[in-house]
C-alpha cells in the first residue's frame, strides 16, 4: 500500500469556499520525504484553511488528497493523525497540568496499549516517550510537568507529539509547524531551526512563517499563497526576499526604510522611571521616554521587560522605585489612571487580552476611546460607526465589515483594530506595545509600524517590546537591553548607526 | 496604501477573510434566530394552548399569566444583568423577600415614602454583594449563596416568622396590582418599563457596554481600561433594585408578606426566565426585552401543562423537559462559544 517513491503528500486541485469567499482555489502541491517546505502568504491568503484541511479540521469542497501514494479522506482530526499528519499549532495546545509523557501519548494511549483498561502503565509510558524524545533529539524528562518547562521546550513536546505515530506502518510523518517562531525569542528560534534539520532525517515538514529570512534559511522549497492560490512554488536556492515579497502582495507596498531624526528633547519626558523593581521580574530599572521618541526594550523571555511594560500601564505593581508620568510621581497606579493620563497598551496576547472577540470592531473601539462616539455616559451608535469606519479605511482593515464580531477577523486585522482603539485617544501620550507584530504578515506589519510612527510624529512617546532585534533596529531611537531583570546595555541608535544584531545579542545572553 | 474601494462596500465578496469558523451569512442567521427565538417560543406556546382551550386567551387568562409573571420578570431582569457580566446572583429572590417584608412593615407608618426607602435598602444589599465580590474575588456563586442564607435569616427575624398583613395604607400598593391596563396589572407594566430601561442601558451607555464586555472577556475589558470593579458593583446594585421591585409586586398582589409565602420561590423561575429569554449563562449575552417573553413563558408553562391535561404528578416532569427544550431553542450557539 505504501509506495516509497510516492510523495508524502499530494494535493490535486483542492478548493474550499466559505460563502462567497474562495479561501482555496485549485491548489495542487507535492511534498517529498525529507523535504522542508516553506509556506508563506499574507494574513487571509488561505494558509490557515490549507493547514486545517491537512489536519482534518476542514473538508475540501473538491480536489483530492493523497498521502504516501494512497488517496485519503479525513473525516476528522483523528483520521489525519492516523495518516501521519501532526500539527504544531500557533497557540500551544498542551495540557499544562499533565506530564510530558501524558501529553505526547495522549493521542495514542488507546491504540498502542500503553494503558490497560484505562490504567496507565507509567514505566512503559515514560519509556516510549523517551524513545520519541530521543528521536527528535530533545533532552527532556518525560515525567516533568508541562507547566514547569520553558516555552521552547513545550514546543519540542508539541513536535514530539506531532511525529509520534506508529512506526510500524512505515509511513513518513508530515509535521506542520504553524508559525512556530512567532512567539519565540532569537536564541530559541535557533534551537528550533536545529530541530527542523533533525526532523528532515525521517519526516517531511511544512513550515509556516511570516519571517522571510527564516524561510529562506530553513526550507528546501518555498510556496507562496495569494488570494487562495499558489502564486509561486520553487526551490529556495537563489530566491531573494524581494522576490518572495512581490509574490505575496498585489502591489509593492511602501516598505521604506526608517530614516531617523532624533526628536528634540525640549519638553519634559512623558515617562520617567527611577530604580524600579519588582521581585522576580526586574530590578533597578531607570529610563526616560520623551515625546516622539521610540524606546525598544530588548531581551529574552525571562528578561522581565513584559512585566516592566505592564507595570507602567498599571496592570502590575512594583515593589520599589518611582514612576513619573508627565512630570508627576504616581502612587496607587492603576490601569484606569494610566488610561486617563493618555497611556495606551497593546498586549502580546491579542485574543485573550487585546480584543473582546464577541464584540464588533465598532464596540471594541468605543469601549476604550469612543471619541465622538460617546456623549458623556451615553453612546451614539451612528457616531460610533463613523469612528470605526474612519479607522477601517485608514488602516485598510479587511473584511470591511465594522459590525462583524472582531473574533472572526484574522490576527493582523484584529491588531489593526487594537491599534485603532488606542490611537483614537484624544490625548495619547505614551504607547506601550508588547510584541505588536506577533503573527502579522508584511502588509499588516507595515500598517502597524506606520501607525506607530504617526503616533510619534503627533507627539506620543513609544515603548516597544519587539519580536526581533531587526524590528528594534528598524523602529527605535534608543534600545535598552535587559537580561534576567537587569539592564545590561543601552544604545543610542542615532549616535551609533552601525549597531548590529550581534552587538545586541551579546548583551542578551 | 492598498485599494480602498473594498473597504467601503459592505457585504462584498472580499478576499482575505479568515473564514475559519463561521461564514458571515451563517453568523447573521444565527444572530437573527437568537434575537427572535424567545418571542417565537412564547407565541407558539400561546397558540397551542389557545387551540386546546381558548379560555386561556381571554382577559382573565391574560390577567392571571401577567400577574404571576410580574415578580418573576423583575427578578429575572436583575438576574439577566448579572449573568451578562458572567456572574450569578443567587440571593436576588431572597432580597425581594426581605424587600416585601420591609414594605409590609413600613407601609402602615410611612406611607408612600416607604417604597423608595425599601428600594434603597435592596440596592445597598446588592451593592454590598458586588463590592465584596469585586474586592475579595469570592466567586459570585459562592458569595451570593452565602448572602442568600443571611437574607433568609433576616427575613425570618424581621417578620418574626409571621405573615405580615399591611394594616394601613394597603391601597397604596394594592393599586399597583388592581389597576389593570390591557388586562395586565400595573406591576407587569412596570416590569416591561424596567426591561426597556435595562435594554437601553446595555445598548446606549458606556456603562452597559462595559458590562457586556466584562461578560465576554473580562481580562481584555480590564486591559481596555474598563472600570470593571465599579461596573460589577453597579450590576449587583441593579439586581438588588430589581429584587426590591419584585418584593413590591409581591405585596401588591398578596397584601401581605412572609418569609415563606407568595414569592418565596422566585430564584429558580427567575434564572429560568432569564435563560429562556436567551441570556447566556456564561456571560456577555442578554436582551432584557426578550427576558419579558422568557418570564411570560415560565409563568405560562404551569398553566399550559394544566391546559394540556397532564396530572399534577407529571407537572414537574413536563416543566423540566420544557425548560430544557426551550433553552436549547433560545440559547445562542455561535461555534467556539464555551457553554458552562
Amino acid at each position: 500500500m505504501t509506495d516509497v517513491h510516492a510523495p508524502v503528500l499530494r494535493l490535486t486541485n483542492v478548493s474550499r469556499s466559505f460563502g462567497p469567499v474562495k479561501a482555496l482555489n485549485n491548489v495542487s502541491l507535492e511534498i517529498h520525504r525529507g523535504e522542508v517546505l516553506g509556506l508563506v502568504g499574507e494574513n487571509g491568503a488561505g494558509k490557515s484553511t490549507l493547514l486545517k484541511i491537512l489536519a482534518g479540521i476542514e473538508k475540501p469542497d473538491s480536489g483530492t488528497i493523497e498521502m504516501n501514494g494512497a488517496e485519503v479522506k479525513f473525516r476528522g482530526p483523528a483520521d489525519a493523525r492516523a495518516a501521519g499528519v501532526g500539527v504544531v499549532h500557533q497557540e500551544q495546545s498542551l495540557f499544562t497540568n499533565l506530564t510530558i509523557a501524558e501529553n505526547i501519548e495522549q493521542h495514542s494511549l488507546a491504540e498502542t496499549g500503553l494503558s490497560r483498561v484505562g490504567i496507565q502503565q507509567w514505566s512503559r509510558l515514560n519509556r516510549e516517550t523517551q524513545k520519541v524524545l530521543d528521536m527528535i533529539g530533545a533532552k527532556l524528562d518525560p515525567n516533568a510537568k508541562v507547566s514547569d518547562i520553558s516555552f521552547i521546550d513545550r514546543q519540542m513536546v508539541e513536535i514530539a507529539r506531532a511525529v509520534c505515530i506508529d512506526p510500524g506502518t512505515g509511513k513518513t510523518p508530515l509535521v506542520i509547524l504553524d508559525e512556530p517562531t512567532a512567539v519565540l525569542e532569537q536564541q530559541e528560534t535557533e534551537i528550533l531551526e536545529r530541530e527542523i534539520r533533525k526532523l528532515k532525517e525521517f519526516a517531511s515538514v511544512i513550515f509556516v512563517s511570516h519571517r522571510l529570512d527564516e524561510i529562506l534559511r530553513i526550507c528546501d522549497r518555498v510556496v507562496v499563497m495569494r488570494r487562495g492560490s499558489l502564486s509561486s512554488d520553487r526551490p529556495t536556492k537563489g530566491v531573494t526576499k524581494a522576490e518572495l515579497f512581490s509574490a505575496m502582495v498585489e502591489n509593492q507596498t511602501d516598505a521604506a526604510p526608517h530614516t531617523r531624526t532624533r526628536p528634540a528633547e525640549i519638553s519634559r519626558p512623558v515617562v520617567k522611571v527611577s530604580k524600579l523593581s519588582r521581585r522576580g521580574e526586574y530590578e533597578d530599572i531607570s529610563f526616560e521616554v520623551f515625546p516622539g521618541q521610540i524606546l525598544a526594550l530588548v531581551g529574552s523571555s525571562k528578561s522581565g521587560r513584559e512585566s516592566l511594560a505592564r507595570t507602567l500601564f498599571g496592570a502590575e505593581t512594583h515593589d520599589s522605585g518611582a514612576i513619573e508620568i508627565n512630570g508627576e510621581t504616581v502612587s496607587r497606579w492603576s490601569i484606569l489612571k494610566a488610561a486617563q493620563a493618555g497611556i495606551a497598551y497593546v498586549p502580546a496576547e491579542r485574543k485573550v487580552e487585546g480584543i473582546i472577540g464577541g464584540f464588533s470592531s465598532t464596540r471594541n473601539i468605543a469601549l476604550t476611546n469612543p471619541g465622538e462616539g460617546a456623549l458623556g455616559p451615553f453612546l451614539r451608535p451612528r457616531a460610533m460607526a463613523r469612528v470605526a469606519r474612519r479607522w477601517f479605511d485608514r488602516l485598510d482593515v479587511r473584511p470591511g465589515d465594522i459590525s462583524l464580531p472582531l473574533g472572526q477577523f484574522s490576527g493582523g486585522n484584529q491588531q489593526k483594530v487594537v491599534m485603532a482603539k488606542w490611537l483614537n485617544a484624544p490625548n495619547l501620550k505614551l504607547l506601550i506595545l508588547d510584541h505588536p507584530l506577533r503573527g502579522l504578515d508584511v502588509g499588516a506589519s507595515a500598517t502597524v509600524n506606520a501607525q506607530i510612527r504617526a503616533a510619534c510624529k503627533a507627539g506620543a512617546g513609544v515603548i516597544l517590546i519587539p519580536d526581533t532585534i531587526e524590528e528594534a533596529l528598524e523602529m527605535a531611537d534608543d534600545i535598552i537591553v535587559m537580561r534576567d531583570g537587569l539592564r545590561s546595555a543601552a544604545h543610542d541608535l542615532h549616535r551609533n548607526q552601525s549597531l548590529g544584531i550581534q552587538d545586541i545579542l551579546a548583551d542578551m545572553v | 496604501m492598498m485599494n480602498k474601494t473594498q473597504a467601503i462596500s459592505t457585504p462584498s465578496p472580499v478576499f482575505g477573510v479568515d473564514a475559519s469558523s463561521t461564514g458571515t451569512t451563517r453568523y447573521r442567521v444565527v444572530a437573527a434566530w437568537h434575537a427572535l427565538a424567545p418571542v417565537l417560543v412564547f407565541v407558539s406556546m400561546l397558540l397551542i394552548v389557545g387551540l386546546l382551550n381558548s379560555n386561556y386567551l381571554k382577559p382573565l387568562g391574560i390577567s392571571i399569566v401577567t400577574a404571576s409573571a410580574a415578580p418573576i420578570l423583575m427578578v429575572a431582569l436583575g438576574q439577566a444583568m448579572v449573568l451578562n457580566i458572567g456572574s450569578i446572583d443567587l440571593s436576588n429572590a431572597a432580597i425581594s423577600m426581605v424587600g416585601a417584608i420591609l414594605v409590609a412593615l413600613w407601609l402602615p407608618a410611612m406611607g408612600v415614602t416607604s417604597i423608595p426607602l425599601v428600594l434603597a435598602v435592596t440596592v445597598i444589599i446588592g451593592m454590598l454583594n458586588g463590592a465584596i465580590m469585586a474586592f475579595t474575588q469570592v466567586p459570585s456563586f459562592a458569595l451570593t449563596l452565602g448572602t442568600l442564607g443571611l437574607l433568609q435569616t433576616a427575613a425570618l427575624v424581621t417578620s418574626d416568622s409571621q405573615t405580615i398583613y399591611v394594616s394601613e395604607n394597603r391601597e397604596v400598593v394594592t393599586a399597583l396590582y388592581n389597576t389593570k391596563f390591557l388586562y395586565a396589572p400595573t406591576t407587569f407594566w412596570i416590569g416591561v418599563l424596567v426591561a426597556l430601561a435595562y435594554w437601553a442601558l446595555l445598548r446606549f451607555t458606556r456603562l452597559g457596554q462595559g458590562m457586556t464586555a466584562i461578560g465576554k472577556n473580562e481580562r481584555a475589558a480590564t486591559l481596555s481600561a474598563v472600570p470593571t470593579n465599579w461596573i460589577k458593583i453597579v450590576t449587583f446594585a441593579i439586581s438588588g433594585f430589581s429584587g426590591g421591585l419584585a418584593g413590591l409586586a409581591i405585596v401588591a398582589q398578596a397584601g401581605s408578606a412572609s418569609a415563606s409565602g407568595l414569592g418565596s420561590n422566585l430564584l429558580l423561575p427567575g434564572i429560568a426566565a432569564a435563560l429562556v429569554g436567551g441570556t447566556s449563562i456564561s456571560g456577555g449575552q442578554t436582551n432584557p426585552i426578550n427576558v419579558i417573553f422568557g418570564a411570560l413563558t415560565v409563568a405560562f408553562v404551569p398553566i399550559a401543562i394544566q391546559a394540556m391535561g397532564f396530572g399534577a404528578e407529571a407537572q414537574s416532569l413536563v416543566y423540566g423537559l420544557f425548560i430544557i427544550t426551550v433553552v436549547a431553542l433560545t440559547t445562542t450557539r455561535v461555534r467556539g462559544t464555551i457553554i458552562k
